[in-house]
């Protein structure tokens, strides 16, 4: 489960946090600076690749 | 003689939690109880470092709007978490260093209600380990 930035005062929002050592996490969500999340972060895109010749493939 | 004077923009978190923007006033104690190691023959006391007891204050005030004072300390009255405070919102360096109390222990949230005047309360992190850090 991650934990998804939702106020600017600790990060980037929509950001994925990773908590430093000695961070209450539970205060964080508690305040409304953090939520729990099931998503991973979105990737960003890429172009699909087919086989090389899929597209040419002739049927006899 | 060199001196500084900060006007606005020191930067100070509270368990990560950036709350420059209601805070005032900052006093960070970094201190090591002496240990007497003086002995017969010395002609002067002499000390070695004990254990650090260490102490952030901050002056803040008091919102409790979304996210702000309230919502950051409700929850670390009687635990312990991490304050940080640099000089300013540069990049830390040797000469923008960043102070890094871990695991200071908030006991009490006091809170000044004064009629005609913004609501404050200052809170004192106790305890911990305190270091710079210049990179």
């Amino acid at each position: 489960m991650a934990l998804r930035i939702i106020s600017a005062r600790l990060g980037e929002l929509g950001a994925i946090y990773e908590p430093h050592e000695g961070v209450n996490v539970q205060a964080l969500i508690a305040g409304g600076f953090l939520e729990e999340t099931h998503t991973a972060p979105a990737k960003s895109a890429k172009n699909k690749t087919k086989a090389p010749d899929a597209a040419n493939t002739t049927q006899e | 003689m060199a001196t500084s004077t900060y006007l606005s923009n020191p930067v100070v978190t509270v368990n990560a939690v950036d709350l420059s923007d209601q805070c005032s006033g900052a006093t960070v104690n970094q201190t090591f109880a002496q240990l007497s190691n003086t002995a017969f023959g010395d002609t002067a006391m002499k000390y070695v470092a004990g254990l650090q007891e260490n102490s952030i204050t901050l002056d803040l005030y008091w919102s409790t709007a979304s996210t702000e004072t309230y919502a950051t300390l409700k929850s670390l009255v009687g635990t312990s978490t991490n304050v940080t405070i640099k000089q300013t919102s540069a990049a830390v360096s040797a000469t923008n260093p960043l102070g890094t109390l871990t695991g200071g222990f908030l006991a009490e949230l006091p809170v000044v209600y004064t009629v005609g005047e913004l609501a404050t309360c200052s809170v004192t992190f106790n305890g911990g380990t305190f270091a710079y850090t210049e990179a």
